[in-house]
Formats: C-alpha cells, structure tokens, sequence
C-alpha cells in the first residue's frame, strides 16, 4: 500500500460485516461468501471503523501488544488490510 | 455435521415479469397459490440460522413480485444469516429500497440482459431495461453491496466490452459475467444459445485485460458455458455439501433442477425440519459420498475436485443421474457434447433465426 494511506481511515466496504452469534466470530461475512479472519484479525478489523487513521490504528495495536515488535505489527496489519482491500471487503475514507 | 450447509437459496416464487430465453426454472413452474406464507419462510430462516447456514439468497422468478420481501429480509437477519437479493429490479422504487435497507438487506445484484436497450428487451420478452438503468442508479446511490449480472450467450457476447463498460460506470462493486446454464427453459433453447468456441476464447481474452484493469475497481466473476470444459463444473460444490434450495412451495432440493430426475423424493419445509431433510432424508444422500459413482469417477482422482459434475446434465443428457457427467471428457457419453459443439461450430449450421421458447409466467 502507498505511504499516504497511513493518513487515511479504513473501514469495510457496503455489504461486509463481522460475523455474529455461535460460529461466526471468526467470520467476515461478504456478499454470498464469508472470509476467515485469524488470531488477532477480528480485532484489527474491528478498529476499522472509518474514523480512525490506519497510523492511529498502528499506535492502539502498539499499545495493546506492548511485548510485541511494533514494526512486526505495521507489517502484518498493513498486509491484512492490504488483502481484505483487495478482496474489496475493505475501503479507505 | 459431516456436511455443514452454508448458503440457503430460497426461491420464494416462480412468478417474474421477465420471460428469459434462458430461464433455468423447471418447464412446471408453480402457481402464486402453492406458495407457503411468511411465517413458514420466517421458520425455516430460523431453522437455517441454528444449523450454522450463513447466507440466504432471496431469489425466484422475481422475489419482488411477493409482497412480503421486506419482512423475509428482516425475518433473514434475525435469524442471523447475510441476506443477498437476486432481482430484475422489477418493483423496485425508492421507497421500497429503502425499507428492503432498513430491514437489513446486506447485497443486491440486480440483472441485466445485453448492454443495449433493443437486445436487452428481446431476451427477457419485455421491455425492462430502461427501468433497471433507474434502479441501478437508486442502489447506487445508497451504501449497500452492489453486483450487477449478466447472462451471456450466443446473441450477446459480441457485446461483452460494452457489458463491462457499463458496469464499470454503474457504481457495483462485482460484475456477475454468467454464461446461460442449460436447465428448464434454457436446456430447451440450448442450440440457440450456445457460444461458438471462437466467441468463447474471445471473451475469456476480454475478461482477463478487464479483470486486470480494474482491479481494486469492479471484481469480475466469470462463469464458463457448460460443454466447453474439458472436465465438468463441481456442481453445488457437491450433491448436499455446501447448498439447499428451497423452491416456492417449501420443498427442499439440492439444486434446482433436481425435482425433474425420476426416483428421488423430497419433503416440505417447515412440515418437516429442515435439519431431518439435510441430515436424513434419501434424497440429500442418494449421491452425496461417491458410492454411487460409475467408472471412470470412482478411481479418478478429481472425483474429490468436481464430485462427478451436475447429476441433472446426467440425467438431461444420457437419462441416467448417476452416469458421469457428459461434459467430462472421459465420460463414456462425452460423444453427446462432442456433437453438440461440431454442430454449434460448424458455421453454415449454426442457427441463425431467434426461432426460440419464451418462458412463460405462472399464475
């Protein structure tokens, strides 16, 4: 993704949705299909609130996951938006 | 579950204002009066929800030629399931999208029939297409997930660019390219239909310099003319796997050509529980693992990959359900679709008038 994006707030597209209820809390449910979110993914998407910058997003992960190597989390988060943007799940306002 | 249903397609009438050459409806469509209530419908969501489904299709002939949509949507989210609307966009003004969002409606994909308006109108046997550029600009005017599609055919793949041009201007996420499936009305009209190998190998080009252009853009989904593969489509993604289909009277099929196959029995929703049909009932087992295979699928190594491709080409195609499916080309009766496409691609042979079967409405 372009370094501008950082500024910019993510939030998912019409039509996707966070899976609720009894077995769908690791689901991203998008038109006639689903997409599984691993470990920490749900969370990250959940911050994906179209407010939030993704640069602030980086700084509440950061804050959460103290132990963990901040620039293991740019990294990571960057390429799970990365591919839920390009599944057109997600959108950045 | 050993097999765990994910999507439900209720076809909640037969009744629709089109009359497509290509409907794949069954030749015996039911009436408005053999329809069950929205209570039946608001039970089987429910039922659906429980056993872990995810995503309903509300679909018909026209779903909006019910009355009761809206309360179907919103019978569909509390039962936590996604609700996509698969329509013509016949019935739809503005008031009635909007409540169709408010009651929760998650994704609408709306069809067309050609990008030009004479075309267009002759495939479907009426005059829609000005109404649905209307509706298209409605939908996308509000935020809800947004697929157009169009079934394409001999008589209109010389127009895909056309077709992907203007859904790239209609503000959809998704652009549906599905070539005519031969069922029912279609299996019927199928001569007429068919693409030439020259048209398909065309789009295939179009549809990849397009997918490739507008990535992050417009997705494309292509769906391949049944008879030109080399190996058959994993139809259903298997016999009872993944998908139900729930026809207007509440009878419960694993795909919607499957009433037509002779031997098979099957029940009634909400009369019988939806989960005792899935599990238990014949029907949904008769060729759901691969003891019913035939050689060559039976040691075959892409049986787990395509399941033997679509019972109902069997059956339409060599009488017998559980014969391999034709397309395949190990298929002892591949020869059937051989001789379809010499003759489909033969040029002085090809059938050139619109000598047709219009799909007719019932009451």
């Amino acid at each position: 993704m372009s370094e501008g994006v950082k500024d910019r707030a993510p939030r998912l597209a019409p039509g996707c949705r966070l899976g609720i209820g009894e077995g769908q809390e690791d689901l991203l449910l998008i038109p006639e299909g689903a997409l599984r979110l691993k470990g920490p993914a749900r969370a990250i998407v959940e911050l994906c609130d179209g407010e939030r910058t993704l640069c602030e997003i980086l700084e509440e992960l950061t804050r959460r996951y103290p132990s963990d190597d901040a620039t293991r989390i740019e990294t990571e988060v960057i390429a799970l938006l990365g591919r839920l943007r390009d599944r057109g799940a997600l959108e950045f306002v | 579950m050993k097999y765990q249903p994910q999507g439900l397609i209720a076809e909640v009438t037969h009744r629709c204002p089109l009359h497509c050459v290509y409907c794949s409806n069954p030749l015996e469509m039911q009436r408005r009066s053999e329809e069950i209530s929205t209570e039946d419908w608001n039970c089987i969501f429910r039922q659906a929800g429980e056993m872990g489904v995810l995503q309903l299709s509300l679909t018909g002939g026209e779903p909006l030629a019910r009355t009761d949509v809206t309360e179907l949507v919103r019978a569909g989210r509390s039962a936590n399931l996604y609700v996509n609307l698969i329509t013509s966009g016949v019935g739809l003004d503005a008031a009635r999208l909007n409540a169709l969002i408010d009651a929760g409606l998650d994704h609408i994909q709306l069809s067309f029939q050609d990008a030009e308006e004479g075309p267009a109108n002759e495939f479907a046997g009426t005059r829609a297409y000005a109404l649905k550029l209307r509706v298209a600009a409605m939908i996308r005017e509000r935020r809800i997930a947004f697929t157009i599609n169009i079934v394409v055919h001999r008589h209109n793949l010389a127009r895909l660019e056309e077709m992907i041009a203007f859904a790239e201007q209609s503000g959809a996420q998704r652009l549906e390219i599905a070539n005519v499936q031969y069922y029912g009305w279609a299996f019927r009209n199928r001569e007429a239909l068919l693409p030439t190998r020259q048209q398909l190998d065309r789009s295939i080009a179009i549809v990849e310099a397009a997918r490739e252009r507008l990535k992050g853009r417009l997705r494309i989904d292509f769906v391949h003319p049944d008879y030109y593969p080399k190996y058959p489509k994993p139809c259903m993604n298997g016999w009872g796997h993944q998908q139900m289909l729930i026809d207007p009277s509440g009878r419960v099929l694993p795909c919607h050509a499957a009433p037509m196959m002779p031997g098979l029995e099957f029940f009634h929703a909400p009369a019988h529980s939806l989960r005792w049909i899935w599990e238990d009932s014949p029907a949904f087992n008769r060729f759901r693992d691969e003891s019913w295979m035939p050689e060559p699928c039976r040691s075959c190594e892409r049986r787990t990959r395509d399941f033997g491709g679509c019972r109902c080409q069997a059956f339409l195609l060599t009488g017998d359900a559980a014969a391999t499916d034709p397309v395949c080309s190990f298929a002892p009766a591949h020869t059937v679709i051989e001789e379809t496409l010499v003759r489909i691609n033969t040029k002085d042979e090809v059938p050139t008038g619109r000598s047709w079967v219009y799909r007719i409405d019932p009451h």
